[in-house]
């Protein structure tokens, strides 16, 4: 059965002015790269990725950009939200030596895939990119763990400016890695596919979820029509290179196609 | 070696019974494909209203123990960027598509049935018993025999596709309504849509589940009410029948057949089995006819009907 629950905010952590973490004490049994649909009964329910999840808790990483989330960022610590999941595919797990690429609000749950390969003896490295120093989020959490990891903004605001594209395509020319991650904004993944013609990547894909368990269609991606909610939100390379929609079009809410 | 999955329905030839139902994977071509591939042998649009709809705010779908509650509120992109997909999903696949269309009036249904007639479609179904948007547009006109009669005969007398009139389960007299529809000259009925609506309470928060409140239940929980008002309306009509409402595995769409059906719908069922659910229940009826001896599909006995 599709079960939700109910559980109360232990904990809301701000990462930045736009950003805040939310965790929640329950064992959800989350894979990394795996959502909840999350909702407050006031109208909305909505997708997060999984940013971290331990036996005894789980958090998400929530951006402020409009209705929903902007209800999220009035909430307490105590107060009740209701979540059903986890669903979607997850990360392949490597054990070799590996690079992560993050963009802005979907680095997050770059962070829990990171952890579970480190827990396997990969060898893993992190670029992170936003905007701005203050779209950047879990810097100093990355470099807790102990990866190797760079971060660049797109203003220059950290020294070096550009996206964490132009940091994977400089360590993609001098070191050779055996598997590539990416999560952030689609048209980043999409300038980083065309350097990855000969690497083994998964991406993590983002589309207007309703259902989140295979039903309604709303996710499917063109041509070959699977579902992001079932099939993705993580998507290896076998099915990104077949799909004509990546990068140009997806659906809103009606199922009308949207220009990036 | 011959399909003996092959049926026919309205004329038209079907390599397998099991249909996509409206509602279900059918809002882009590329999940009409995705169904196709996986073993469907009819698809049918997302109802499609004039204009685009966003649907009800979530959450819009609640599951419990029997089944699903859903009240998507009619989400769609609007006629004609729906039939955009159907057309492009005819251009890749012989499939028959049964295109789906909402309104709540005679004039918006006819200007519907206008863009369906040019489009790559082979039937029109005409959604008169969504149950989702009672705050919206109030009882749904197929409670009503006289507006059912009216709307399909106004349809049949401009539609070039066979028109199949949708029914809704939740009304107190099926049978007058569907006879109804026949009269008016629909080509097929299509039954059941959801059944209820229900609710579902959060304890927790002290509030419906669903935004809406209300939602039309679907899933195994409604098996029998389908196949009871599908074997009450196949005793009394002549035109065929697209029955659905639970069905799950081989035997669900057996039974289904010996209510009255000629062709049947698999929607929830995609939840509990995945998408590979239709080649599945194809294999199980196949498996059913081997047991039974029976050479095709249209071998399988039907009940004695209700005199
Ligand atoms: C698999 C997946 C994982 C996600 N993970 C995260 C995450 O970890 N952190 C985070 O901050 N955001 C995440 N998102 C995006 C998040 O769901 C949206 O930011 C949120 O729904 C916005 O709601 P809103 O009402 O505040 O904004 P709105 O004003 O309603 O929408 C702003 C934008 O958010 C997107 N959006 C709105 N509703 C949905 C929906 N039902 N499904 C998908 N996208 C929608 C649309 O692109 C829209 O243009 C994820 C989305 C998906 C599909
Ligand atoms: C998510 C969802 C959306 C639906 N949308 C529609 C719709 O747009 N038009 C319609 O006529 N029926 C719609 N239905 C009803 C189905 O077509 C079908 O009649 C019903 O679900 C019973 O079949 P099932 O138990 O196999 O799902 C929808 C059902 C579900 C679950
Ligand atoms: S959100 Fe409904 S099928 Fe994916």
């Amino acid at each position: 059965m599709d079960k939700r629950v109910t559980l109360k905010i232990a904990r809301i952590t701000r990462e930045t002015e736009l950003i805040n973490t939310y965790t929640f004490k329950h064992n959800l049994g989350a894979r990394p790269g795996q959502f909840i649909m999350l909702t407050d009964f006031e109208g909305g329910e909505k997708p997060f990725s999984i940013a971290d999840c331990h036996a005894d808790e789980f958090s998400i990483t929530v951006k402020k950009v409009g209705e929903f989330t902007t209800r999220l960022f009035e909430k307490q610590e105590g107060d009740f939200l209701s979540i059903r999941g986890p669903y979607g595919s997850s990360f392949f797990i490597s054990n070799q030596k590996v690079l992560l690429v993050g963009g802005g609000y979907g680095t997050p749950p770059l962070y829990y895939l990171a952890r579970t390969l480190l827990d396997v003896g990969a060898d893993v490295t992190v670029v992170n990119g936003a905007r701005t120093k203050e779209d950047l989020v879990f810097c100093d959490r990355f470099r807790h763990l102990g990866v190797r990891y760079q971060s660049i903004t797109q203003d220059g605001s950290l020294g070096q400016e550009g996206t964490s594209v132009d940091l994977a395509r400089n360590l993609l020319k001098s070191e050779h890695f055996d598997f590539v991650y990416a999560a952030g904004p689609e048209m980043m993944m999409k300038a980083l596919m065309s350097e990855l013609a000969d690497y083994e990547y998964e991406f993590l894909f983002e589309r207007y979820m309703k259902c989140a368990i295979g039903i309604c269609g709303n996710c499917t991606v063109d041509p070959i029509g699977i579902r992001l909610c079932v099939e993705g939100p993580v998507m290896p390379k076998k099915y990104v290179v077949q799909l004509t929609e990546f990068g140009r079009y997806h659906r809103d809410a009606t199922g009308k196609r949207i220009e990036f | 070696m011959h399909n003996r999955l092959q049926t026919k329905f309205s004329g038209v030839t079907v390599d397998s019974p099991l249909v996509l139902p409206a509602g279900v994977m059918g809002m882009s071509y590329s999940g009409m494909s995705y169904s196709a591939v996986h073993g469907a042998g009819v698809i049918t649009s997302k109802s499609l209203t004039l204009q685009p709809r966003t649907g009800h705010k979530g959450p819009v779908m609640a599951g419990f123990e029997g089944g699903f509650l859903n009240c998507m509120g009619l989400c769609n992109p609007g006629i004609q960027d729906g039939l955009r997909e159907v057309n492009d999903f005819k251009e890749r696949s012989d499939t028959p598509v049964i295109v789906s269309v909402f309104a709540t009036n005679m004039d918006d249904f006819l200007q519907l049935t206008h863009h369906v007639n040019e489009s790559a479609g082979d039937f029109l179904e005409l959604n008169l018993s969504c149950p989702n948007v009672f705050d919206e547009f109030g009882i749904p006109l197929a409670a009503s025999a006289e507006e059912v009669g009216r709307i399909v005969g106004a349809v049949k007398g401009i539609s070039k596709k066979p028109v199949i009139a949708k029914l809704s389960p939740n009304v107190y007299d099926i049978v007058s309504i569907a006879c109804a529809a026949q009269d008016a000259g629909a080509d097929g009925l299509c039954m059941i849509n959801t059944v209820g609506p229900g609710m579902l309470i959060d304890t927790k928060m002290v509030k419906p589940v669903l935004h809406n409140k209300f939602g039309g239940l679907s899933g195994p929980c409604i098996k029998p009410i389908a196949l009871k008002l599908v074997y009450q309306t196949s005793s009394a009509i002549d035109i065929p029948i697209l029955g659905m409402g639970g069905v799950t595995y081989g035997n669900d769409a057996v039974e289904m057949w010996m209510a009255g059906a000629q062709i049947i719908g698999v929607g929830t069922a995609i939840y509990y089995r995945g998408i590979e659910v239709f080649n599945m229940i194809n294999q199980e009826i196949l498996a059913y006819l081997d047991e039974m001896g029976y050479e095709t599909i249209n071998d399988i006995p039907r009940l004695e009907p209700i005199l």
